[in-house]
């Protein structure tokens, strides 16, 4: 049991990143109709202008991933205004390629710009706010001990927080209103009289930001590197369709399920030895492969994805 | 000035042969058929072996094995080109793909000790048996939505490498060509076989009822079903052949790199589905040649051109900013690829000279 | 249970039986009559290309008398038709030039830069130059060619051994003569070989249809459906319901062989819908479609897969033209063809004669067809960019490469103008007379489909409100109310 929770909560950190992410690529998803590949390089791009800010100028946490989101927000600006508003002709493959090649100007631009910058220490945001020695809360329940790292709840409260004001900008603002317009049928929202334009800068440049909150929230745990957004990125993409990316809701749902689920079938193994028995099949090694299997077999089942809605054709 | 003398009396007076009987409208019949060009696309890259194996300086190891590279990510391109150009379903699976013949020819050849032909074999049963699979998910789910659920079947190819096999490595001592045992020389004959004889078959299959029937399913499902094609068999065989393909060039990308770690190898991640992707789009999906040249210009060019320049070779970070801003303007600009801009610069030569023409004659008004 | 399962098993083991004998039966059908086709074709084939043999014979021999001619005799003539082309040329530049000065100055009086009059004179000038340039163009060229053909002529003259212009006439007429007859003989032979071998093909393939067909005489059971004097479609009962939405309920209604039957009926009566649960787009919720093919077999259609209903007979069109833009004309109605084509996967990879043979059956009748709907000029063009009425006529050919049993027609006048609408309706009877067929169509113009129907249907809200001649249903009380609305 205790096992199970501990896999559970250990998982906050990467539910927090994931669900961030997520949110991004269905927000551009929704109103450029493209899938960004580049979500996470630039997430990385600001990720390296955030732990330059922390380790090389000794700015305070808060400023530090506040002028990366601002780098993020800049990116995602130059990408709509200066590539995607010239080439609205270009189809939705045509857009993902835009994104791709977006991928490989930043792969090279970072080494250029930060040197040969792998692995950076960057330490988890508890410790750059100061709020106490010890990194866990531990307790004990049913036998066994439960940990949950500060970090971890830390990131997943700032993370419920963000999401909390963008969802209800989403349902009550007017900025909201034109996201939804513009995501149904972006050609009729614009004969309405809304400014679309505006609106997907504005997404562009709220999923920047939310990129390089995630990427500062995961650099803790991993290395970073160009590339060290990739997986979470990937697992984005695939909870955004189990969810389905007719709601917004649908994805962040799959985006917690992730995780979870992996985590879970990775601590099979330990929960059997502790229960007495022993296993020869190693889960934590093929988590993942089950994990998006059982994926792939839930989208077969339904192709729209969980919470989405079926839109029928006309002949 | 003689001889032009009596030509431009010849014109005046008997001025066009018929068509087809003049021995450049043959040469230019036999330049025309496809599957001509790719043989003699063959041809020159045999010419290219000779000349290394008669002195390397003459053409360095380094271009064979950049031509080499780039064939077998070509040979997987033209396979994607025949999904996304002509059946118009994209796919982000092609990394796992690869890895599926990657680690088929390892085990059949490495540890069950088999010939090259039966991996071969072993690798196509298996991609035809994923391809059918992949193919009768895209029946239930399109767009953007199978791209990214390949893209996550390419993820569980890629964990289930990891899982079997921390590396895929083969001796090539060990292996057997059709009774003769290979260096890694005659890999590259290999590959220059296997791609041309790809690319004929592809070439010719476009051209027949069943790539125009793919062209139909694209463009219009309802007009292709009316029409009596039947979208599960079309689908399918695209992602039959796009499957098959790949696994083939995951098996020869095993025999010239024949040291792979999984776990880090930049092979069996979105990164390859996504060069391909790119390959394909810069060349232009519906053309053979134009993927070929978009595969280079990923692939290849690095190796055989920039290098050689002495500010690429200092800096390669700027090539790959190079190759990013390079695949945003292709698509900003030439939607249509390479394919278009030849096309184009075609349609330009075509209007200047008419251009001149006129002015020289004239037109009476 | 267990007889239960031993049925299913019986039952499909006949399904499995009569589903390869059958495509057995077709294969061989499709290559009998590939090349039973492939004959008039292949035999016009061999004839055009040893005509054009002779003919590029005769070319180069007339090449070659003319050659001859230039040493021979007139050597003023000769010079003057080697020269004056290129003198005209340099003329017509000259002029061009001229021409552009002109509308420069024209340009520059009404702009006020200069006075008319010196406009004139400007132009006055800028044409004795043009003479003057002339003058010496031609002078400079006539010495400078007269000098190197001179040389050229001395040269022709000294070679020894050229035949006068008379003699090699004669010779080389005798020669085309000898080469025509070869030719011909070689023609007619290979077209005897290609016949042999053709007829012994088609009459392969005809035992082993025969002989499919006997195995399957024995396994089909025919749907033992009577139509009623000559119906090709019978709809009985049928329902389409899109969950609360009854978008037809309940109709019924034939249609007789080779006439032109019309369905009418206001915005959302369900027109299209009941064409899309013909041709299997839609699984009807309830009812039978049965339908006579061309052999006069009855089936049901409700069991066909939407792409095999063009096997039975029935091709259709699409409201929002539904063309193939990627590919030209002609590729448009080879893609129509597609079932026609026998060749198999592989013989397609590596093109093999019989992908050619097909090729070029199949091209002759699309040929044939783009003839008989004035499509030809259009033949190499890119579907894309082409107005809309020739996209339409596009569609409509393309149902004629099917020889058809039924054609369905949805909404073919919808956009088109008064003109073309009156070529239409003049077109769907030639249709029907000249292949053969029954037209099932969907239209909103009422001067079109009272002008071409033989009978109509009218229907609204997915009922039946009545059927009959053009008459009858303009007379009808429930379809002006329908159309116009009841007065209260």
């Amino acid at each position: 049991m205790s096992i199970f929770l501990n896999a559970i909560l250990g998982q906050f950190l990467v539910i927090a990143v994931t669900v961030l992410a997520t949110f991004a690529v269905t927000l551009i998803f929704k109103t450029s109709t493209t899938t960004n590949f580049a979500q996470g390089s630039i997430a990385a791009l600001g990720c390296y202008v955030v732990a330059d800010l922390l380790n090389k100028y000794k700015v305070p946490v808060y400023y530090g991933v506040l002028v990366g989101m601002v780098v993020g927000i800049g990116v995602g600006l130059v990408v709509d205004l200066v590539i995607f508003r010239k080439g609205r002709n270009v189809n939705a493959i045509g857009k993902q390629i835009i994104t791709m090649g977006l991928v490989s100007v930043i792969f090279g631009g970072i080494p250029v710009i930060f040197g040969s910058p792998e692995n950076i220490p960057f330490a988890p945001f508890y410790n750059y706010m100061e709020l106490g020695a010890e990194p866990n809360f531990s307790f004990a329940l049913g036998g066994g001990d439960i940990v949950i790292s500060k970090n971890g709840l830390l990131n997943l409260g700032i993370t419920a927080l963000v999401i909390t004001v963008i969802f209800l900008l989403l349902r009550y603002s007017k900025w909201g209103l034109g996201v939804r317009a513009t995501a149904s049928n972006e050609f009729t929202a614009e004969l309405m009289g809304i400014n679309t334009h505006m609106i997907t800068a504005v997404s562009w440049s709220i999923a920047g930001a939310l990129g390089v909150l995630a990427a500062a929230m995961y650099a803790s745990s991993s290395a970073i590197s160009p590339s060290f957004m990739t997986t979470i990125q990937v697992n984005a993409f695939l909870a955004a369709i189990l969810g389905g990316f007719s709601t917004f809701y649908g994805p962040i749902i799959g985006a917690v399920l992730i995780p979870l689920a992996a985590s879970l079938i990775g601590s099979l193994n330990s929960v059997l030895v502790s229960s007495g028995g022993s296993s020869s099949f190693d889960f934590a090694r093929w988590s993942m492969i089950i994990v998006y299997a059982l994926m792939l077999v839930a989208i077969l089942i339904k192709p729209q994805g969980l919470f989405g809605k079926r839109i029928a054709k006309k002949v | 000035m003689a001889g032009l003398l009596k030509n431009d009396y010849l014109k005046a007076v008997a001025p066009r042969p018929p068509a087809g009987f003049t021995a450049l409208s043959r040469l230019k019949k036999f330049f025309a058929q496809p599957a001509n060009q790719f043989l003699i696309l063959g041809a020159l890259m045999l010419v290219l072996f000779l000349l290394n194996k008669i002195n390397s300086n003459l053409v360095p190891s380094s271009i064979i094995n950049a031509v080499a590279t780039t064939f077998i990510y070509a040979t997987v391109a033209i396979g994607f080109c025949l999904l996304l150009g002509y059946s118009g379903l994209a796919s982000l699976g092609t990394a796992g793909f690869i890895g599926i013949g990657c680690y088929t020819g390892f085990y059949m050849m490495e540890q069950a000790g088999a010939t090259y032909l039966v991996a071969l074999l072993t690798a196509l049963a298996i991609s035809l048996a994923l391809g059918i699979v992949v193919g009768f998910i895209s029946l239930r789910i399109e767009g953007i939505y199978l791209a990214i659920l390949t893209l996550g079947l390419s993820e569980i190819l890629r964990n289930l490498l990891m899982a079997l096999s921390s590396t895929i490595k083969i001796s090539l001592a060990n292996i057997k060509l059709f009774g003769v045992k290979v260096d890694d020389k005659q890999v590259f004959l290999l590959i220059v076989f296997m791609f041309v004889v790809l690319l004929i078959l592809t070439g010719n299959l476009i051209k027949s009822p069943a790539g125009r029937a793919m062209l139909a399913m694209k463009n219009s499902t309802s007009a292709a079903q009316a029409m009596g094609i039947s979208l599960m068999k079309y689908r399918l065989l695209a992602f039959v052949i796009s499957t098959v393909y790949a696994a083939v060039g995951g098996l020869m990308y095993v025999m010239l790199i024949p040291n792979i770690t999984t776990s880090t190898s930049q092979l069996f991640t979105l990164a390859t589905s996504l060069n391909i992707l790119a390959a394909v789009i810069i060349g232009g999906s519906k053309s053979l040649w134009g993927t070929l040249a978009g595969t280079f210009i990923i692939y290849g060019l690095n190796a055989t051109v920039l290098n050689r320049i002495a500010f690429f070779s200092k800096n390669p970070a700027i090539i790959v900013i190079v190759t990013g801003l390079l695949l945003i303007l292709v698509v900003m600009f030439y939607p249509g690829g390479l394919a278009q801009m030849v096309k184009g610069a075609r349609a330009f030569i075509k209007r200047k000279a008419a251009a001149i023409r006129r002015r020289r004659y004239g037109d009476e008004d | 249970m267990a007889t239960r399962i031993k049925q299913f098993a019986r039952d499909k083991g006949k399904g499995i039986k009569f589903y390869f004998v059958s495509a057995l039966h077709r294969h061989n059908g499709g290559r009998a009559r590939l090349y039973r086709d492939f004959a008039a074709t292949r035999s016009l084939e061999i004839e055009n290309k040893y005509a054009a043999k002779i003919d590029a014979f005769d070319y180069n021999l007339k090449r070659e008398q003319l050659g001859a001619a230039l040493y021979d005799f007139d050597e003023e003539t000769a010079f003057n038709t080697a020269v004056e082309p290129v003198i005209a040329r340099k003329k017509t530049a000259l002029r061009l030039k001229y021409r552009a000065r002109r509308e420069t100055l024209k340009r520059a009086v009404t702009k006020g830069k200069i006075t008319e009059t010196a406009a004139a004179e400007a132009l006055a000038a800028a044409e004795a130059e043009n003479e003057r340039l002339l003058g010496a163009f031609r002078e400079r060229l006539t010495d400078r060619r007269r000098a190197a053909f001179t040389a050229e002529y001395n040269a022709a003259r000294s070679s020894a051994g050229r035949l006068s212009a008379d003699d090699f006439d004669a010779a080389k007429t005798a020669q085309v003569l000898a080469y025509a007859a070869r030719q011909k003989a070689r023609c007619a032979q290979k077209k005897e070989v290609f016949v042999r071998r053709n007829s012994a093909r088609t009459a392969r393939y005809e035992r082993r249809e025969a002989r499919y067909l006997n195995i399957l005489r024995n396994t089909e059971t025919a749907v033992s459906v009577g139509l009623d004097d000559g119906a090709v479609l019978s709809v009985r009962d049928l329902c389409m319901y899109f969950g609360g939405i009854k978008a037809v309920d309940g109709l019924n209604f034939d249609v007789r062989k080779g006439e032109i039957f019309g369905l009418i009926g206001p915005n959302g009566a369900g027109k299209t819908t009941v064409f899309n649960c013909i041709t299997q787009f839609y699984k009807p919720t309830r009812g039978e479609i049965y339908f006579t093919t061309k052999e006069g077999k009855v089936i049901l259609l409700n069991k066909e897969k939407v792409h095999d209903v063009i096997l039975r007979g029935i091709v259709r069109t699409f409201q929002n033209v539904e063309v193939i833009k990627e590919v030209s004309v002609l590729e448009n109605l080879l893609i129509s063809a597609h079932r026609q084509y026998t060749s198999n996967l592989f013989e397609q990879m590596l093109h093999l004669p019989v992908l050619a043979a097909e090729e070029a059956v199949i091209k002759a009748r699309a040929l044939k067809v783009l003839e008989f709907m004035g499509l030809l000029p259009y033949m190499d063009w890119y579907a894309f960019g082409l107005p809309y009425g020739v996209l339409k006529k596009i569609e409509i050919a393309r149902t004629l490469m099917n020889n058809p049993q039924l054609i369905i027609l949805d909404e073919p006048a919808a956009g088109l103008n008064d003109t073309e609408t009156a070529e239409l309706s003049k077109l769907i009877r030639r249709i029907a007379k000249e292949y053969d067929c029954t037209i099932l169509l969907v239209e909103h113009d009422m001067g079109l489909v009272m002008e071409v129907c033989d009978r109509i249907l009218a229907i609204a809200f997915g009922r039946m409100l009545a059927i009959g001649t053009a008459g009858e249903i303009q007379a009808d009380k429930s379809v002006q109310a329908a159309y116009l609305g009841v007065d209260e």
